[in-house]
């Protein structure tokens, strides 16, 4: 074994290959970039160019933490907050993945409906929190609508677009090997469509938590949205900071643990993407 | 007995591009025996490939008619499986699954399907690659899953179009000897689409050559070289060459 400039392994010191095997761990590979940004900002707080109050250290958002965390007060608005991102993904995708295939399917109903698909994508979902304030108030109802909306159009648009980016020769070989038109939609198009799919859900949930935080925070009565926003009145910029950061951490969670291994044990082994 | 019957097809289609109609297939006929391999060559765009489209049901015609056994063909259907230039395998089913493809669809039960495409996947010389997803197959052997796909779902007759332009030379001298192998072995009728004379020659007994668009049949060549055939063997055989250069000559010289 070699390493690629050709340097057998044995000539290397010690500690050159344990850094090695420190670099190339996946706790590292995650964490490494981190550690500059909370280092530089552990920084500034030492050098008391703010008052403390205003620009507290990662220590005192460590101990918030625990502190909210023993309270239960985090957790439970955690899984407020998750809870409704999974029923609003949910709901995204069970309307999302059928509408968009129907669309990429049926050329009149893509003609209809493409045109509405753009209009209504551009017109964000916050843009929508004031009249379904009138419409619903402050209720759950409000934030249910806001993400499933959020979520559906980014899934419609991209399954529709995968759809038709199937190549036409894929669908003639399923027709000439037999296949009856319900089976090509569950054996080629819905496959053959997924890197999008995927594409979709990500961006559609990536909008979607985005947009829940911005609910949690005008309509909220919890959540970590609500917690940040709440964190106003008591002057709490520690419970501020604390809600980015676990905003930060959950989306990594779910993209790493949810999305990336998805993509891994799907269309990067069937190779219908270059391996990330 | 005839068994695929391509009678007076003529296809004429708008270019929204040029805003013209243009005319690529005038009035043309053929026949393909059952068990027999049929080339058709002709010049580059002549229509070679509308032709196929039409008989596999991929596109109507204007005028005329294709019959199988008598019957009309109005669509695509498993009786007329496709090997297409670009391979068109399914890169989320494995090697097995692919091959095992159209006989899951017409409701073979698993343990015999299974059966069926191995068999077929040790025919085409892939033998330990079942478990395979195309990707991790190189473009011939891409292809030789194509065709492991289409004689295992037992069509009256495999049409193939171009199917080995898209791999190297010398892969696919070795693809057209495995397939006149296969052919000896298995007597499926072929209908082969090439732009490629030697190609057109080496694998078939008779050759239909078209004349530049719109598509016409000009002359059918028959090929009478013994079987089995190989390229060692025929790149010096003088019948061979005659042929060639006849059908060659028939498909650069413009019809008189």
């Amino acid at each position: 074994m070699s390493t690629a400039a050709g340097v057998p392994v044995a000539e290397i010191p010690l500690w050159g290959r344990l850094a090695r095997r420190v670099v190339t761990s996946s706790a590292w590979r995650t964490l490494g970039p981190f550690i500059p940004i909370v280092a530089l900002w552990a920084a500034v707080v030492r050098l008391e160019i703010f008052p403390r109050a205003f620009f507290p250290g990662p220590v005192d958002v460590l101990r918030a933490f625990g502190d909210l965390t023993y309270k239960g007060i985090l957790p439970q608005y955690l899984q407020d907050s998750v809870v409704r991102l999974a029923a609003g993904a949910a709901a995204g995708v069970l309307v999302g993945v059928p509408f968009g295939l129907l669309i990429g399917l049926h050329a009149k109903s893509y003609r209809f409906f493409w045109p509405l698909v753009i209009f209504f994508q551009a017109i964000g979902d916050i843009a929508w929190l004031p009249i379904l304030l009138i419409w619903f108030g402050f209720t759950l109802r409000t934030m249910t609508f806001v993400i499933v909306y959020t979520v559906v159009f980014p899934v419609v648009f991209n399954t529709a677009l995968g759809v038709r980016t199937i190549p036409v020769e894929m669908v003639r070989a399923a027709q000439s090997l037999g296949a009856p038109r319900w089976r090509i939609l569950g054996d080629v198009f819905v496959p053959g469509a997924l890197p999008n799919i995927v594409t979709g859900l990500r961006n559609g949930l990536g909008y979607g938590w985005r947009a829940l935080i911005a609910a949690e925070i005008i309509v909220g009565t919890s959540g970590i949205g609500f917690m940040m926003f709440d964190a106003r009145r008591s002057g709490s910029v520690v419970e501020m900071l604390l809600g980015m950061i676990v905003l930060g951490i959950l989306w990594y969670v779910v993209d790493g643990g949810l999305l990336a291994p998805l993509e891994r044990a799907t269309i990067q082994r069937w190779g219908m993407v270059t391996d990330g | 007995m005839a068994d695929l019957v391509v009678r007076s097809l003529t296809k004429t289609y708008f270019d929204v591009y040029t805003g013209q109609h243009v005319q690529a297939l005038r009035d043309v006929s053929l026949e393909l025996r059952e068990g027999e391999f049929v080339s058709i060559v002709g010049p580059s765009g002549c229509g070679k490939t509308t032709l196929l489209n039409i008989v596999a049901g991929f596109i109507p015609p204007t005028r005329g008619e294709v019959l199988l056994d008598g019957r009309r063909v109005t669509g695509p259907g498993p009786d007329r499986g496709v090997v297409f230039q670009s391979f068109a395998l399914f890169p989320w089913k494995t090697v097995l699954d692919n091959v095992a493809f159209g006989l899951k669809m017409r409701g073979v039960p698993r343990a015999e399907r299974d059966r069926i495409a191995r068999e077929h996947i040790a025919l085409v010389g892939l033998a330990g690659s079942e478990h395979q997803y195309p990707h991790e197959l190189s473009g011939g052997m891409q292809q030789r899953v194509g065709v492991a796909r289409v004689l295992a779902n037992h069509p009256e007759v495999m049409l193939m179009d171009e199917p080995f332009a898209s791999v190297d030379a010398q892969t696919r001298m070795t693809l057209q000897e495995e397939l006149t192998r296969i052919w000896e072995a298995k007597h499926p009728s072929v209908l082969f689409v090439t732009h490629d004379v030697d190609e057109a020659v080496f694998l078939a007994n008779r050759v239909v050559v078209l004349s530049a668009r719109p598509a016409a049949v000009r002359e059918v060549v028959d090929v009478p070289l013994p079987r089995p055939r190989s390229w060692t063997a025929l790149v010096e055989d003088p019948a061979y060459k005659r042929l060639v250069a006849r059908v060659l000559a028939l498909v650069r010289t413009p019809a008189g």
